[in-house]
């Protein structure tokens, strides 16, 4: 059985930034695991830990930057790594989530695993739609926002568990070849144990360009145009009470009674 | 000459970093409050190859260089040095069996410490043997197929908590020389006649174990023996070097600790309407607190890279990294209490604790005294004295 976990790095913006032409300046910014593939990542070894013969595939989209992502996820025990990057995917400005979906529909396509495992959303481009666009393109099964999935691989049969809004869970039996898109929470996800740390450097990382996958310029056309960024002025204001809390708690409650929260 | 890390180092130092913060900042004053060892702490750094990294692969650990092990320590101890030296001691005494050890006995103790099993210490003061090792009194006598051992050790890291012990004991005594006639001998904890006293009420490490050791009649077998018979002072020495760069390491550890919260705690605090981070005495205050804490690091790098390929200057790197860092420790722990002003004084704020660990940096493992001497004894070409 093959499990094909896509991760990508995110980009975190300090407290204070800047905003260079499009994009927050590259001073102000850090990369790091988006938070839902580390939970993916995690289901994917703990299949692999409770089924025999398992491989886990790890692919991005992304530069040379993001292998730092890449080893983590291998660390953990991922068995390999596939990385698209190429001249012409460094060019866009944006990669939409129609175009990522491309992308990793090649290498799904190459790779054929059983089920592919997705974070819900990336933490800073926040489409949250890749996972499924990706089973669209594959013609699979998908199930979205799963925050519990149990495996039947004789019946190539998962159960989950969906997060729907208000507390419900929908309870849903997916087919195999399937994309999930993986919940926080579902697990908890491991630290790197120093051991795998080590193991991960002589792991497998392929990188593949658009060429390699048969592509061409086109898989990178979008109809989505990036056009400015901008720091939303600031319109709340808020309070500080300072004093005893006997004191402030009247204060407080006060202004609860004069905004009419309170009765 | 390169002074990056390599990006293993990087993703070894960050996913320690994130474990420590994760896992021990949130619990470190209840540890040191109530002078509890971190057992359940120690079993995880164990299961992720934090206890046993410099121990070889082949015998369960993850077999890091020195340098990697050193970025270890560090962040550890910039999390808290309690639980940071409960941790990173569970394997102290490992290096005796690494390099001396036989097959039986690297297989049997140090696998069970670098796989989270077991906790191991090394016992080497005494009552009256403090910075003077070579007068250790503590006796082994060869009886038959055994060794009987009696004696008294203090001090002793991990002592009541440790399920063995390399113990340095005197198994010749009238060998000549001040320097021979000791042996490194492993007592298991639970063998008769063995018994521990945890020593409560430390000004610092407070986490940590420390214990006096009673040996009374207890009988090991001859192969508890580590390496030759009667050579155990000079076994002993050569991971001086190591050790006095692990401490240096611990001392960088916590400079950064308290330097870190000085700065985020300079940026908080508000006064005369503006922050205290504004005012130029604290600016300078904050200026040399990183300062001294990055020089300690590059002394303290150098000596582990030292440790790892050349060590023609060890001895002297080893002794001024363990001195200076040390120093900074003590001196960028009391400037970030200062920044904190009276908040410093209470431990709602971890500088307080790093204020009090700091010390024992500049005590243990050879005083600040002893590694002036050494520095010296190296400048001026005088052999051992």
């Amino acid at each position: 059985m093959k499990v094909l976990v896509t991760v990508t790095d995110v980009a975190v913006v300090d407290d204070e930034f800047e905003i260079d032409g499009l994009d927050v300046d590259e001073r102000y910014l850090t990369y790091e695991l988006n938070e839902w593939d580390d939970y993916a990542v995690e289901e994917a070894v703990q299949i692999a830990e409770d089924v025999t013969d398992v491989e886990v595939v790890t692919v991005t989209v992304g530069p040379e930057r993001s292998e730092e992502v890449i080893r983590k996820a291998l660390a953990k025990g991922a068995d390999r790594a596939v990385r698209v990057w190429d001249d012409a995917i460094a060019e866009r400005d944006l990669l939409d989530a129609e175009t990522k979906a491309e992308l990793l529909a090649a290498v799904a396509r190459e790779e054929e695993p059983d089920l592919i495992l997705s974070g819900v959303q990336s933490g800073d481009d926040s489409f949250a739609a890749t996972g499924v666009t990706l089973a669209e393109k594959l013609g699979d099964e998908w199930a979205a926002v799963v925050n519990q999935l149990d495996l039947d691989q004789d019946e190539g049969l998962a159960s989950v568990h969906r997060e729907l809004e208000g507390g419900v869970d929908e309870l849903t039996d997916v087919e195999l070849p399937a994309v999930l898109t993986i919940q926080t929470g579902i697990n908890e996800p491991r630290y790197a144990s120093l051991r795998g740390i080590r193991q991960a450097q002589n792991k497998p990382l392929d990188v593949k360009s658009l060429e390699e996958l048969g592509l061409d310029g086109s898989a990178l056309e979008s109809p989505l145009r990036w056009t400015a960024t901008y720091e939303p002025e600031s319109e709340g204001e808020a309070t500080v009470f300072e004093g005893a809390p006997d004191e402030t708690a009247g204060e407080l409650a006060g202004v609860l009674r004069d905004e009419g929260v309170g009765q | 000459m390169d002074f990056a890390l390599s990006d293993e180092q990087k993703q070894v130092r960050d996913e320690v970093r994130h474990f420590a913060n994760e896992e021990i900042v949130p619990v470190a004053t209840e540890y040191d409050t109530e002078e509890k060892f971190p057992h359940d702490l120690v079993e995880q750094a164990a299961e992720l190859g934090i206890v046993g990294a410099n121990v070889p692969l082949e015998y369960g650990g993850v077999g890091y260089d020195y340098l990697t092990n050193i970025l270890i320590v560090e962040e550890l101890f910039a999390a808290d040095p309690g639980i940071g030296l409960s941790i990173s001691s569970a394997a102290f005494g490992a290096d005796a069996l690494v390099a001396f050890g036989t097959e039986e006995q690297k297989e049997k103790f140090l696998r069970p410490v670098a796989e989270g099993d077991a906790i191991m210490g090394s016992a080497i003061s005494e009552p009256d043997v403090g910075s003077d090792v070579s007068s250790v009194a503590t006796s082994a006598e060869k009886d038959g197929d055994e060794w009987v051992i009696d004696g008294n050790k203090m001090w002793i890291t991990n002592g009541s908590v440790g399920d063995y012990f390399v113990v340095v004991c005197e198994t010749d005594p009238d060998a000549e020389g001040r320097y021979n006639g000791f042996s490194q001998i492993i007592v298991e904890s639970d063998r008769d006649g063995f018994s521990a006293e945890k020593i409560t009420g430390k000004l610092g490490i407070r986490a940590s174990d420390t214990a006096e050791l009673l040996f009374d009649g207890v009988r090991v077998p001859e192969e508890n023996l580590v390496g030759t018979r009667g050579a155990g002072f000079l076994q002993l020495m050569q991971f001086f070097d190591e050790t006095r760069t692990a401490v240096a390491a611990q001392g960088v550890g916590i400079a950064r600790g308290a330097a870190e919260r000085a700065l985020d705690y300079a940026q908080e605090r508000e006064q005369f309407g503006q922050p205290i981070s504004e005012f130029q005495a604290i600016q300078h205050k904050l200026a040399d607190m990183h300062t001294q804490t990055e020089a300690a690091r590059q002394l303290t790098y150098k000596s582990a890279w030292s440790v790892d390929h050349a060590d023609d200057d060890l001895t002297q790197l080893a002794s001024m990294a363990k001195e200076y860092a040390s120093r900074v420790a003590v001196d960028v722990a009391d400037e970030a209490v200062q920044i904190h002003g009276g908040a410093g004084y209470v431990n709602d704020f971890d500088v307080e604790r790093f204020y009090r660990d700091a010390k024992i940096t500049q005590i243990y493992e050879g005083t600040t005294e002893i590694q002036k001497n050494i520095i010296a004894r190296e400048l001026l070409g005088k052999g051992m004295v």
